[in-house]
């Protein structure tokens, strides 16, 4: 019994193939797992279902009906439904107004949505997603935002619902929560598509897997048909060393070093940053990360990180407290001279924050170090240097380019992260600043990443990781501190690292000590 | 720079070039549709516009007066174009520097050259550079939009000119607001006298090459560069971009002050009213067409100085409206911006 059945999917773009003859089948009330690192392919199939991409050749049928669709509203029409990894909501409405936006109503003009309302609370009732439909979007944590979403195409009537990536930005506990949901809705008949690049989340919630790497299909299996190595293999592919690979060690031996010694070279004391209308951004931050740590900021995006690396980097003064790095108060160098002398940055938003798409690949390497040798002597830029210097990073960073001189605008996402790492790691700066660096890699490079952290660490250099990633703090970091709404509700040591524990303090619940 | 490096470079430039060639050759084509249709002979319409410039010497030397202030206008234009910014004030800042060369010259007049001369150009970069500081500083200071500043200070500057003119140093002689000349010692020297030739060509791509080299040597021009690129970026990794794009207008309204000063010593030797002719807006279109590239502005410039000292003799001989010329220079943008479009699809 085959519900949906996707054949021979091809999809290039820019003459690029993204897709190479894919196929896919989903069979009813199943769950059903698409497995693969970033590039893979996967969400590219699903927007190909979903209408948003157009497919260069392959057929979809439904019900062993041929189908085609070519807008979302085609795929609503056939009870295909997906929710996005960054949802598109109106923060300022409420639950019940974004779950109508779009949606044909008989009532559109009185705006009275009396029986829209019983049928949702029906759903809500189904499912158990409990929501206040009064409650307005934007003061409700990821979590209920995300079953807004999922709601909202339940109650536009689908059959088969397709998820990318839906355990970002979710607590432990409401990544468990979801899971039972979706297992309700299973047994109620639906047929679940969940798009990850996290093996163990595939191998605890869906019925069959699929692994897809470099757009094609690497394998379809039962759970339990085969051992999680099979799945690791197939995601990665043959090159990859899984011996030497940090990432599938699984978590780091529990080591209870005792933290490094020496001077603090990043210093928070009773931190704070209040803008200028009165919005308390970070509140009282105190901690320190020394020489040799790697000290992990987890939390829910939005809660204060982007302004903590704002705020280490000297882009906003602190407006209460101080923040010392290598021991000097931020506020007495500018960001250009932190930049030079002891700081190097991942910004979260590589595209705004990080790129320059106009300048060619060695210009956008030596963002932030053109004042410092060996790149210039202060007036001029030696470009012999520096294009020099740029074609042994692309080499050591695997920048996929045509050379330093490539205009940047040209490169994939991965590649624009890439130099970002490159930029970042190869100034061998005594604090490194990275927040989500590995956003949009693939397995390989995410493996070469952790490895330049332990690096750094080895090196006796600090680095503060923010990171919406739990499993790559809790595989990295020496210690974690948990930021919720601006404030740093706990650190935890090493040996205290707990899923759960860290799960509940990014949901704002303090531990009781 | 490497081998490879190298090759890359000549082998884009190939590729730069072929699309400008094409632009060329269908805006003449398309202008040689309205010549004919207007009854003119297109063919020696077209040998007059190409090669006035370079039949006689003095074809030549009128080509390379033109070419001083349309290269410093476009410069003016791309300078702050680099980091993102619009100086569509160029001719405001060259009547600023007119004034403060002016000024100067009359009111120093009895100075020797090697006093007045240097006092003219510098009173003409700073009238300029203060024409650029303004637009810098209110957008620095209030963020108020560069292009709506830059445009209406060329009519306070045109009312400025008005003034000077008719006022105590106005030449009563004249039948045209203009003032008096300059002291001689002000006078730019002559590289050639007859047809004459003034120095100002050389300080003119003098400049030139400074432009393009702070912009692609000098860490203020990468930082310049960065700004324009991806403002946010700049900021975020230390870059002082509103300090970048205050110091990119002041620049240009040096540079724009100094095309003044270069027409008040070396050619006019006097404040004339009007004599900004429509060097902004050719400046503008060769900076457009050379799409801020630094390096290709004194060649697209140099082309457009042909076309203009061609459209004026293809008016005296053929008697073809000089404005037909505007419409090739029009029609050539148009195609090169049009080339890019192509090219992305």
């Amino acid at each position: 019994m085959v519900i949906l059945r996707m054949e021979g999917i091809r999809k290039a773009f820019g003459g690029v193939p993204a897709l190479d003859g894919v196929h896919f089948e989903l069979h009813p009330n199943e769950i059903h797992g698409l497995l693969g690192g970033n590039g893979a392919g996967k969400t590219t199939l699903m927007n190909i279902l979903f209408g948003l991409y157009r497919m260069d050749s392959g057929d979809v049928f439904l019900h062993s009906k041929k189908i085609s669709i070519s807008a979302p509203r085609d795929a609503i029409a056939q009870r295909i439904n997906m929710v996005h990894q960054h949802f598109l909501q109106v923060d300022s409405f409420t639950v019940l107004e974004n779950i109508l936006m779009g949606a044909p109503l008989k009532e559109s003009l009185t705006m009275r949505f009396g029986e829209e309302e019983k049928k949702i609370a029906a759903i809500q009732k189904r499912f158990g997603l409990e929501i206040d439909l009064g409650a307005t979007l934007g003061d409700l944590p990821m979590g209920t935002r995300q079953k807004v979403e999922i709601l909202k195409a339940l109650y536009r009537g689908v059959e088969i619902l397709i998820l990318d990536e839906p355990t970002t930005n979710l607590t432990p506990q409401e990544v468990d929560a979801l899971f039972l949901s979706l297992r309700e809705m299973v047994k109620e008949g639906l047929s679940i598509v969940f798009i990850t690049h996290k093996l163990r989340e595939v191998l605890s919630v869906c019925d069959r897997i699929t692994v897809l790497r470099n757009g094609r299909n690497v394998t379809t299996l039962r759970k339990g048909e085969a051992p999680e190595e099979e799945f690791v293999r197939g995601m990665v592919g043959e090159e990859m060393n899984l011996e030497k690979s940090i990432l599938f060690s699984g978590i780091r031996e529990s080591r209870a070093a005792p933290l490094p010694g020496g001077e603090a070279l990043l210093k928070l004391e009773g931190a704070g940053l209040r803008t200028a209308d009165g919005l308390q951004r970070l509140k009282e931050l105190s901690f320190e990360v020394r020489p040799g740590e790697i000290f992990g900021v987890a939390g829910v995006a939005g809660n204060g990180q982007t302004e903590l690396a704002e705020l280490v980097l000297g882009l906003q003064p602190p407006t209460a407290g101080r923040v010392l790095v290598s021991g000097r108060d931020v506020r007495e160098r500018t960001t250009a001279q932190l930049l030079g002398e002891d700081v190097a940055y991942i910004p979260e938003d590589r595209l705004h924050d990080g790129f320059l798409p106009k300048a060619n690949i060695a210009q956008n390497l030596i963002l932030g170090a053109q004042r410092s040798r060996p790149y210039s002597n202060g007036w001029l830029i030696d470009w012999k240097t520096v294009f020099a210097s740029a074609q042994e990073m692309i080499a050591q960073y695997h920048i996929k380019t045509a050379g330093p001189g490539e205009v940047g605008g040209n490169l994939s996402g991965g590649n624009i992260q890439r130099v970002m790492i490159a930029r970042a790691f190869s100034r061998e700066a005594p604090l490194l600043v990275a927040h989500n660096p590995t956003r949009g890699l693939d397995i390989p490079s995410m493996d070469f990443v952790y490895s330049k952290f332990l690096e750094r660490k080895a090196a006796g250099r600090a680095s503060l990781l923010i990171s919406e990633d739990l499993d790559e703090l809790l595989l990295l970091c020496d210690r974690i501190g948990v930021i919720y709404k601006g404030e740093i509700l706990g650190i935890l040591p090493r040996e205290k690292f707990e899923k759960y524990a860290i799960g509940q303090l990014m949901s704002g619940v303090r531990r009781e000590a | 720079m490497t081998a490879m490096t190298a090759k890359t470079t000549s082998r884009s430039l190939l590729g730069t070039a072929i699309p400008y060639l094409l632009a060329i050759l269908a805006s003449f084509a398309a202008a040689g549709i309205f010549i004919a249709l207007m009854g003119f002979d297109v063919l020696r319409a077209y040998s007059t516009i190409l090669f006035t410039s370079f039949r006689t010497a003095n074809g030549f030397i009128q080509t390379l007066l033109k070419f001083v202030p349309l290269l410093l206008q476009a410069l003016a234009f791309t300078i702050p174009l680099t980091a993102g910014k619009f100086n569509i004030g160029g001719e405001g800042q060259l009547l600023a520097g007119a004034i403060g060369s002016t000024a100067v010259g009359i009111a120093f007049s009895h100075l020797p050259p090697a006093l007045l001369l240097p006092l003219v150009i510098l009173a003409g970069v700073a009238a300029g550079a203060l024409w650029g500081l303004i637009p810098g500083w209110l957008l620095y200071r209030f963020g108020i939009n560069e292009i709506l500043t830059t445009v209406l200070l060329n009519f306070v500057a045109f009312s400025l000119v008005n003034y000077v003119a008719t006022g105590p140093w106005r030449d009563q002689g004249a039948g045209h607001p203009m003032t008096v000349a300059i002291g001689e010692g002000g006078f730019l020297p002559m590289l050639i006298n007859n047809p004459p030739l003034n120095a100002g060509i050389i300080v003119a791509i003098i400049v030139a090459a400074l432009v393009y080299f702070y912009t692609t040597r000098t860490v203020a021009g990468y930082e310049l560069v960065a700004t324009g690129a991806n403002p946010r970026a700049a900021k975020t990794f230390g870059i002082k971009t509103r300090l970048m794009f205050i110091s990119s207008l002041v620049i240009a309204g040096a540079v724009g002050g100094l095309s003044g000063a270069l027409e008040v010593a070396g050619v006019q030797h006097r404040l004339i009213e009007g004599m900004q002719s429509n060097f902004l807006v050719l400046g503008l279109i060769i900076g457009l067409i050379a799409k801020g590239n630094n390096l290709a502005v004194p060649f697209i410039a140099f082309f457009i100085s042909v076309l203009e000292v061609g459209a004026s003799a293809m008016q005296r001989t053929l008697l073809i409206p000089v404005e037909m010329v505007f419409i090739v220079e029009a029609l050539i943008l148009v195609f090169v911006l049009l080339s890019d479009v192509v090219r992305r699809r």
